[in-house]
C-alpha cells in the first residue's frame, strides 16, 4: 500500500496515523521481523524502517546504540531488501525506509530505487539530503514513483516551507524539536501554530515525530496534527525487554498503550 | 571559476548534506562570514591577533642540513612556532572571532588529537567564551596532556563513548549538540571538512600560511617554487600552504596521506583508498565498507586519524591539480627522527609524514626547491614516540 493511500484511508476514518520507527536489524534480523509484524497488528499504520549507520549524526543515544548493535549483527542494505520482500508477503501496511544518505550513494541511487520498486516499498525519507541536495535523487524518486518524504523543523522559514512542501509526498516529517531523536518535553502552543501555518500552505498531511513517549502527547499532537511518529521510546523498550518472555505481546501491549 | 561555487561545491565534490534543522544554521553562518569579510574592523582585528597573539608570520627556513641529505633546497614554513604550538590556532582566532560578530556566547569544537580543541579552549579563553571541546574516550586517555591543558584554559572537554570513540565520533557529537543548541551557540570545525561554508571559511583563515609563504620565498629566491608538500588529514595546513598558489600552475602540490600500517592494512588514506561518499555534511572521498558504512581510520599521528577528507582536496585530486601520496607509520617516525636529529627541530607526527616524503620525492628532483608545511610541533608526540621506538 502507497503511503499517501494509507494517509487518505485513515482520513476518510477521521483517523490519525500512528507511526513506528524501528532500525533494521535490531535487536537482531530475524527479530526485526517479528516485531515489524507486530507493530502492525497492534495498530501501527506505517512502519518506519531504519537503515543503520555507522554514524547516525541526528540521533540520540538510544537509536546510537540499537543501530550499533543492528550493524555488529549483520544488517545491511541487501539484507533488508531481502527482509522487505519476506514482509511484503505477511502485509500490505506500507513500510518507509528511513536513512542517512550515504547508504544509498554506496549501493547506487539508482539501484536502490530499482530495488524498492521490486520489494513495492514506496516510500523513503533520508536525512541528511536536505532540500538544495535533493534534485538528482527527487528525479530518479519520479522516475521510480516512490513518495519522498522531507522534513521540516522549527528552524525551517516559511519560504523554505512552502517549497518542501511541494515536494514532500505521502506526508511531511515535522520534527517537534530542535535536537535528536529521543524523549523530552514538548511545548504544545508552539507546536500547534508552527503546524497550523504549514496547514495554510499544504494540503499534504503533516506528522509529528521526535520526542514523543507517552500517550497524552500522542493525543495533544493528534488534535492539530495528522499523526506522530514514536521512534526511541519503542526502541528503548525493545532494548530493554527483548530477552525477556512473551516479549512480542508485551511489545504489542506497549504499542496499544501508546496509541491509546 | 571560482571556488567553492555558490552551492558550496569544488567541481562535484562539497555541499550541504545536513539535518533541515542544520540548513538554517549554515545560512545564517554563511551570511555572517561574507559580511564580516567585508567588515574592516573584524578584519584588522584577526590581523591583529594573529600578529601580535599569535606570532605571525612564521619563518620559511631554510633547513640547510635537510637540504645537503636530500640534494633539494627545503624550505620549512614553521607553523609549529605558532602559539600553542600548530597551525590550527590561525583559524580558530578566525572563527572565534566571526562567533563574537555573530554575538554567540558559546563555542563548542571537536578534537581528535586535542591540537583543535587546545587552539579553541585558547581563543575562547582569551575572547570570553563559554567553551566545550567534544573528544572521543580513545583519544582523551591517548592524549591526557592536551586534555589538561585545555582544562587549565578553561574549557570543558566531554569524553565521546559511541562508535570508535575517535575524531569522527567527536565531530557527530559535535553536530548533535549544534542541533539542540543553534541559537546561542558557534560550532568551530578545525579542519576543511564538513559542510558549506566550512570547508571555504577554513581554507580562507588558513590561507595565510601560502600567502606568506609566497611572498617570502619570492623574496629570498626571487622565484617559486618546484613542489609544496604538506601532510593531509581533513587537510587544513595543505590547503592553507597550497590555495594561494592555485593559479602557479607549474608549482606542484603534493598532498601526504597517512597509510598507517599500509595500505592493505588499517590506515587513513582516503584519497588512495576511499571511495567517493557523503560524510559528515559533504560528498568527498572517505574510507567506507561496499554498502556505505564508514570505516575507522589508522595512523600513528592522531591528527591524521580520520577516514574523510576536505572536499577541495578531492576536487584537486580529480582534476590532477594536487598529486597525493602516502606515508606510513614507519617512515613517519623517521621523518620524526631525522628532523629532530638533524635539524634541532622535533615536528608533530603529522608533518613528519611530509618531511618522511621528501625521502622518495628528492632522487628524481635534485637542486629542486620546495616548500614543506611544518604544521606543528611534536612535544605532544613523545609519549607515542617513545612506545614506538621502544624507550619506554
Amino acid at each position: 500500500m502507497r503511503i499517501e493511500d494509507k494517509l487518505n484511508q485513515l482520513k476518510a476514518n477521521n483517523q490519525k496515523a500512528f507511526n513506528v520507527y524501528v532500525p533494521f536489524g535490531y535487536p537482531t534480523i530475524k527479530a526485526s521481523r517479528d516485531i515489524v509484524l507486530t507493530l502492525f497488528d497492534n495498530g501501527v499504520d506505517i512502519v518506519e524502517l531504519g537503515i543503520p549507520f555507522s554514524d547516525p549524526l541526528a540521533d540520540g543515544p538510544i537509536i546510537q546504540e540499537a543501530t550499533s548493535v543492528a550493524l555488529g549483527g549483520g544488517a545491511n542494505v541487501d539484507k533488508m531488501f531481502d527482509f522487505l520482500a519476506q514482509i511484503k508477503e505477511k502485509t500490505d501496511n506500507p513500510i518507509v525506509i528511513m536513512t542517512y544518505f550515504n547508504p544509498v550513494f554506496a549501493y547506487g541511487v539508482t539501484s536502490f530505487f530499482k530495488k524498492m520498486k521490486k520489494v513495492s516499498c514506496s516510500g523513503i525519507m533520508v536525512v541528511d539530503l536536505p532540500l538544495e541536495e535533493s534534485q538528482d535523487y527527487l528525479e530518479k524518486t519520479r522516475d521510480y514513483n516512490l513518495e519522498p518524504i522531507f522534513f521540516i523543523t522549527p528552524t525551517t522559514s516559511s519560504s523554505r516551507a512552502e517549497k518542501i512542501a511541494k515536494i514532500s509526498r505521502g506526508f511531511i516529517y515535522y520534527i517537534s524539536v530542535k535536537g535528536t531523536t529521543g524523549p523530552r518535553d514538548l511545548v504544545y502552543p508552539v507546536l500547534k501554530k508552527n503546524i497550523d501555518q504549514l496547514k495554510k500552505i499544504t494540503e499534504t498531511s503533516i506528522c509529528v515525530g521526535f520526542g514523543i513517549h507517552e500517550k497524552k502527547q500522542v493525543q495533544e499532537i493528534n488534535k492539530f496534527a495528522d499523526g506522530v511518529i514514536i521512534g526511541s521510546e519503542i526502541v528503548s523498550f525493545i532494548a530493554r525487554e527483548h530477552k525477556s518472555k512473551g516479549f512480542l505481546a508485551k511489545l504489542g501491549k506497549k504499542v496499544r498503550s501508546l496509541k491509546g | 571559476m571560482k571556488l567553492p561555487d555558490k552551492r558550496g561545491y569544488y567541481g562535484s565534490f562539497g555541499g550541504k548534506f545536513v539535518p533541515e534543522t542544520l540548513s538554517f544554521c549554515l545560512n545564517e553562518l554563511e551570511s555572517a562570514y561574507r559580511t564580516a569579510l567585508k567588515d574592516k574592523q573584524f578584519k584588522k582585528k584577526v590581523s591583529a591577533l594573529l600578529i601580535e597573539y599569535a606570532n605571525r608570520p612564521t619563518p620559511l627556513y631554510y633547513a640547510e642540513k635537510l637540504s645537503s641529505k636530500f640534494g633539494m633546497r627545503i624550505y620549512l614554513k614553521r607553523e609549529d612556532l605558532l602559539h600553542t604550538g600548530a597551525h590550527k590556532i590561525n583559524n580558530a582566532l578566525a572563527q572565534a572571532m566571526l562567533a563574537k560578530f555573530m554575538k554567540k556566547p558559546r563555542i563548542i569544537a571537536e578534537t581528535g588529537a586535542g591540537q583543535h580543541g587546545v587552539a579553541v579552549a585558547t581563543a575562547a579563553g582569551l575572547l570570553g567564551f563559554k567553551c566545550d571541546i567534544y573528544m572521543g574516550a580513545a583519544d582523551v586517555s591517548r592524549q591526557s596532556m592536551n586534555v589538561f591543558r585545555m582544562k587549565v584554559l578553561g574549557a570543558n572537554v566531554i569524553s565521546v563513548n559511541t562508535g570508535s570513540k575517535t575524531l569522527k565520533d567527536a565531530c557527530n557529537q559535535a553536530i548533535r549538540d549544534w542541533v539542540s543548541s543553534v541559537d546561542n551557540t558557534y560550532y568551530l570545525i578545525g579542519s576543511t571538512i564538513g559542510p558549506h561554508p566550512y570547508p571555504e571559511m577554513v581554507r580562507n583563515f588558513q590561507s595565510v600560511i601560502g600567502i606568506e609563504a609566497r611572498k617570502q620565498i619570492l623574496q629570498i629566491r626571487g622565484r617559486l617554487p618546484d613542489f609544496l608538500v604538506a601532510c593531509v588529514g581533513g587537510g587544513s595546513n595543505a590547503i592553507g600552504l597550497f590555495y594561494p598558489f592555485y593559479k602557479d600552475s607549474k608549482v606542484k602540490f603534493i598532498g601526504v596521506e597517512a597509510a598507517g600500517l599500509g595500505l592493505m592494512s588499517d590506515n587513513s588514506a582516503s584519497l588512495a583508498k576511499g571511495r567517493v561518499g557523503v560524510f559528515q555534511g559533504a560528498k568527498s572521498f572517505l574510507l567506507q565498507d561496499c554498502f556505505g558504512q564508514v570505516k575507522e581510520a589508522h595512523s600513528v599521528a592522531p591528527g591524521l586519524d580520520y577516514p574523510g577528507v576536505g572536499p577541495e582536496h578531492s576536487f584537486y585530486k580529480e582534476t590532477k591539480r594536487a598529486e597525493y601520496v602516502t606515508i606510513d607509520d614507519k617512515e613517519a617516525l623517521w621523518g620524526f627522527k631525522t628532523l629532530s636529529e638533524i635539524e634541532g627541530i622535533i615536528p608533530a607526527l603529522e608533518s613528519s609524514h611530509a618531511i618522511a616524503y621528501l625521502k622518495r620525492l628528492a632522487p628524481l628532483n635534485r637542486g629542486k626547491t620546495v616548500i614543506v608545511c611544518l604544521s606543528g610541533r611534536g612535544d605532544k608526540d613523545l609519549n607515542i614516540v617513545m612506545e614506538q621506538l621502544g624507550d619506554k
